[in-house]
């Protein structure tokens, strides 16, 4: 079995629980602040610029906002999940796109969500859509990825 | 940026400097990984689509 051992240098500094869930949700709020929240304010920003960025260039290329469909709940919960990890910004990016912030599929019949279903369809017929998505979904899976590094920086298993 | 091209140059160098900062502290490293990521990612997909070119859609 491998033993962690704390790192020497500027990690050895503590991070209290309540800076580290602190880190966590504003690592979520706004990608890269929770490494500012831990001190790696430059590693932040940079984090922020490629999460952004990423997130930018997916809204650009008509990427795939997913919604959930109960008929194919496991893919589509996958996708939500990979959408969501970037923050509020998502929810933002769907009342742009689809009038309000709508994460599910519901019944075709209902002609609110039809629109929705629409605007989705659309978008997907695109011919850089799948470009988009990949940006998109990176970006969410990345701040996911951020979070992690957060929780490791604080327990001093990284720098 | 609608080319296939510049999107994969783009991508692979959004990630390659993504896993690059992330993995590695020391600035050579992140340099030699990120250079080794980003080639890798593009030469893959170069080597994928040649490979490919006998079978036409």
């Amino acid at each position: 079995m491998t033993e962690t051992r704390p790192l020497a240098g500027r990690s050895a500094v503590d991070v209290s629980p309540v800076r580290t869930a602190l880190a966590l949700v504003v690592g979520w709020l706004v990608p890269g602040a929770g490494h500012a929240v831990v001190g790696r304010v430059r590693r932040g920003v940079l984090f922020f610029l490629l999460v952004m960025g990423s997130f930018g260039l997916g809204l650009a290329h008509d990427g795939r906002l997913a919604l959930y469909s109960p008929r194919e709940s496991f893919l589509t919960g996958l996708q939500l999940v990979a959408n969501l990890g970037v923050g509020p910004a998502d929810a933002f990016a769907r009342m742009n796109v689809y009038g309000g912030p709508v994460y599910a599929q519901r019944d075709e019949s209902d002609r609110s969500k039809g629109t929705v279903i629409e605007t989705f369809r659309t978008r997907q017929r695109s011919d850089v859509s799948a470009y988009g998505t990949a940006y998109l979904w990176s970006a969410g899976l990345m701040n996911l990825l951020l979070l992690m590094d957060i929780w490791d920086i604080a327990k001093r298993r990284k720098d | 940026m609608r080319g296939h091209f510049a999107n994969l140059v783009v991508y692979s160098a959004i990630i390659a400097t993504f896993f690059a900062v992330l993995t590695r502290r020391d600035r050579r490293e992140q340099l030699r990984f990120g250079g080794l990521v980003w080639l890798s990612m593009v030469g893959g997909v170069l080597v994928l689509a040649y490979l490919m070119l006998p079978f036409p859609r």
